[in-house]
């Protein structure tokens, strides 16, 4: 029971991990509509800078350096491949396939980058642990669930109650009546893909901590598990990420944990959930836990 | 009324004297990619004036709002030479947000609010395109004076107002920029007559705080009664203009935008006979709808309805916005399901099958807001709605298999045919994106009857029509209805249009039938006159009153444009 009761807990915090990262995705796709595939590599891309410059900038300081260059890159992104293609009239499949292209381009530079060593993130806690209502818990993960929290209680603070978030919902809602109202939505789109990079690279350092070895050839891959979990909670909603997040934490976590009982469905069950878990939900509510169902008019 | 006349009556400086006109359009060309959609269009809007946008469906009003706001890009049109100034600055080129920073703000047609947004939240989405911060107070005052509902509703989300709030809201929106020039684009479209005199009443209002107003209308008679100047647009070019007074006097207008033809002719429509088409057998038969009862949650969409349409007849159901008059044809589908009742269609039970059976039963549809695929073309879209009776499969189609390619050529024949009966016949290669709304709503009547039904419905098929094009609709219902003897179960807005058409009507208010029976009795009958036209008793103060939106019809408000 508690070995049970500690891969719950330490499932939830992964999936706060993934929350924070699925929530970029969701920010990106409310304000422009785009499906973002390349966010799995600036998580990423967060995480390999972090571990870069740890060294002398400490691992907060890279954190925030990094959640600076993630951010400038996301605007790039918008700015070089997405805003011409849209002006050209790519729709949203075109725009989609085109992320999914920038995440394999982005994402082999950086497995070329990164060889097959195992760069640590720096993370000050190490491997220590933390006895949490008796189950031992790294601290990293600790620290990663509260800083995931506490970022999302702020976005959620920013998306209801500041005049970016209801400009960012009007334009989510409708574009062209948002534009009419005096809203520029090139700004509005910029700022996500902004956000979300930054969120990346917070999310993105803690992802690779302890009890994860640190940046690796596969990391990006790893971080496509955000795509799933966003897509269960619901494309366009916050509160879904972070659910779909916890969700998709604990059923890895326990897949991962009990994998000698589950030894008849093969090894590597962990890296499959996610997907097995998506399927189940998608095939009881097609839109996500949370997402808005597609409103179409009979 | 005396102001509008002394006003009218003033000589405007035109648009070639600078410094005269507060916006002035000179000989402006658009056009879509390569088609050309305004011609040497020239306009010019004093300080303080109302100036009405009249003309048929696709004649260019929208294109010219668009170019004005500098929205035309997102529809891939372009400004191809000509100019809009305002106060003497230039305009085009600008984006639209820069040319709300200029103080003109659109409204846009359908009302497009932010659904998920609450009230308040979509007048503070308004508030972006100010200059400065000063004043916002100031603003939200004016519009919840203006309009004491939204500061009621004010925590509500948008959706979940009615279409005639929505519209409102539209508005007041738009003001929270305190903008110099107001454009509003088919502020009526879709409201009881009713809430088309309360929203003329804004607009003067509005125009009288000293916001100039730009008005595209459908309702030529509203816009021509508030407006000081009107100019007339036919295929993109200016065909009429000057005083609204003296352009709602000429024949020209009375017939063809207010439809007065001589008050004293009847108005019954004749219609040529028409040969058919295709040879299928059409056996209309009764349909009866017994206690039909429709609940969405806590909601009662319709209340133990009951009515009867007699094989071969044509059967209207009106009512105003919310009545559930859509519901009621979405439970004839199949697409909602009753909470109690029957619908029986000649034998069989309605409210048990799904979709693609009742179809199987000849029971074909249109919808509202088009449901046609815009990039392709209209003979694709008509080939459409001949699936349910097309027999070559999945395989034998898609290997072009010689019975399979006979079949479409037969299929493509009828489908041609029917097409030319509905004046569809010189766009039949068009995709249908690219057509006017007037001929797309053709269309869509057209693929309706592709199916060859023997009980067509129709939902509001003169929605956003001008008098003309509603003439012409009703003319080929008629035809459609004589050559083929199918029943046709009509659902509308417009109660005139109704009245030449139907031999029965049933209006429903509330979701309940409030009246039934001839056309002629139910015009008279005064449940009817309060309901509907909301003045029984001669009261006009009941003006605010509204009925709560029903669930489905303000989702279905949402996204009116098509």
């Amino acid at each position: 029971m508690s070995q049970f009761f500690e891969l719950l807990l330490s499932g939830m915090m992964l999936g706060c991990i993934y929350g924070l990262i699925a929530m970029g995705f969701v920010i990106v796709f409310k304000a422009t509509n785009v499906v973002n595939f390349a966010h799995a590599s600036i998580v990423m891309l967060g995480a390999f800078l972090v571990a870069k410059w740890h060294g002398s900038l400490g691992f907060v300081g890279a954190i925030a350096i990094s959640a600076v260059v993630c951010a400038a890159a996301g605007a790039l992104l918008d700015l070089v491949f997405i805003r011409p293609l849209r002006r050209r009239g790519a729709g949203i499949d075109a725009l989609a396939i085109i992320t999914i292209a920038l995440n394999i381009l982005l994402g082999t530079q950086l497995i070329r980058m990164v060889g097959n060593d195992l760069l640590p993130s720096g993370a000050p806690w190490g491997a220590k642990t933390t006895s949490l209502l008796g189950a031992d818990i790294p601290q990293a993960r600790l620290v990663a669930a509260i800083v995931a929290i506490a970022l999302m209680g702020v976005f959620f603070l920013a998306f209801t109650r500041s005049d970016w978030g209801v400009a960012m919902r009007s334009a989510a809602s409708d574009p062209e009546a948002a534009a009419l109202m005096g809203i520029r939505l090139s700004r509005v789109a910029a700022g996500a893909w902004a956000v979300a990079g930054a969120l990346a690279a917070i999310a993105g350092a803690f992802f690779v901590s302890f009890p994860a070895g640190g940046v690796s050839n596969a990391t990006g891959l790893l971080a496509l598990s955000a795509i799933p979990v966003a897509v269960l909670g619901g494309l366009d909603s916050t509160a879904g990420a972070l659910v779909g997040g916890l969700l998709i934490g604990v059923a890895q976590q326990l897949t991962a944990g009990y994998q000698d009982n589950l030894a008849f469905l093969g090894r590597g069950l962990s890296n499959v959930v996610p997907y097995i878990v998506l399927f189940v939900v998608l095939l009881w509510r097609p839109s996500g836990l949370f997402g808005t169902r597609e409103v179409t008019r009979v | 009324m005396d102001e509008v006349a002394e006003q009218s009556g003033r000589r405007r400086p035109r648009g070639d004297e600078p410094g005269g006109a507060f916006l002035a359009v000179t000989d402006l060309n658009v056009s879509y990619a390569g088609v050309r959609a305004l011609r040497d269009v020239s306009l010019s809007v004093g300080e303080g004036e109302i100036v009405a946008v009249l003309g048929n469906n696709g004649a260019g009003k929208s294109t010219l709002l668009r170019a004005i706001s500098g929205t035309l890009p997102l529809q891939r049109g372009t400004v191809d030479s000509g100019s809009i100034r305002l106060l003497g600055k230039r305009v085009v080129g600008l984006d639209p947000a820069g040319v709300v920073r200029m103080g003109v703000v659109q409204v846009p047609e359908g009302r497009r609010i932010f659904g998920d947004l609450t009230v308040e939240e979509n007048l503070r989405a308004g508030t972006f395109g100010r200059v400065g911060r000063k004043g916002v107070g100031a603003a939200y005052e004016r519009v919840f004076a203006l309009f004491p509902r939204l500061r009621e509703r004010r925590r509500q989300r948008a959706v979940l107002l009615s279409g005639g709030e929505q519209q409102m809201l539209a508005i007041g929106r738009a003001l929270m920029s305190d903008p110099k020039i107001l454009l509003l684009d088919e502020p009526s479209l879709g409201l009881s007559p009713q809430l088309v005199d309360r929203i003329g009443d804004i607009v003067r209002q509005i125009n009288a705080d000293g916001t100039a107003v730009v008005l595209v209308e459908q309702n030529a008679a509203m816009a021509l009664k508030i407006a000081h100047h009107a100019v007339v647009l036919e295929v993109g070019s200016v065909a009429l203009e000057g005083p609204a007074r003296e352009l709602s006097a000429t024949s020209e207008v009375r017939e063809r935008y207010l439809g007065i033809a001589g008050e004293d002719e009847p108005r019954t429509i004749t219609a040529e006979p028409i040969k058919r088409v295709t040879s299928g057998k059409r056996s209309p038969r009764p349909l009866g709808i017994q206690d039909l009862t429709v609940r969405f949650g806590g909601l009662l969409a319709l209340s133990a309805v009951t009515l009867h349409v007699e094989p071969g007849s044509t059967h209207a159901i009106i009512g105003p916005n919310g009545a559930g008059k859509s519901t009621l044809l979405n439970v004839l589908t199949g697409v909602y399901v009753s909470s109690s009742g029957s619908v029986d269609y000649g034998g069989s039970e309605l409210t048990r099958m799904r979709p693609p059976q009742i179809a199987g039963l000849g029971i074909s549809r249109t919808f509202q807001n088009l449901a046609l695929s815009p990039t392709s073309t209209v003979r694709e879209n008509l080939l459409l709605g001949r699936h349910r009776l097309s027999k070559a499969g999945f395989v034998s189609a898609g290997l072009r298999l010689p019975a399979a390619r006979r079949e479409l050529a037969e299929q493509t024949r009828i489908v041609d045919g029917i097409g030319e009966l509905w004046g569809l016949g010189e766009v039949i290669d068009a995709p249908v994106g690219a057509l006017p709304y007037g001929v797309r709503k053709r269309a869509e009547v057209a693929r309706a009857l592709c199916a060859e039904p023997s009980l067509l419905l129709l939902d509001e098929p003169v929605a956003g029509m001008n008098a003309d094009e509603s003439a012409e609709m009703a003319r080929s219902i008629v035809q459609t209805r004589e050559a083929l003897g199918i029943s046709i179960v009509l659902v509308e807005h417009d109660m005139p249009f109704v009245m030449g058409l139907a031999d029965r009507v049933t209006v429903l208010d509330f979701g309940k039938v409030i009246a039934d029976g001839a056309p002629r009795d139910v015009q008279r009958d005064r449940e009817v006159l309060r309901a509907y036209l909301g003045f029984a008793e001669g009261s006009h103060e009941s003006g605010e009153e509204e009925p709560p939106v029903s669930a489905p019809d303000a989702a279905q408000e949402k996204g009116e444009t098509p």
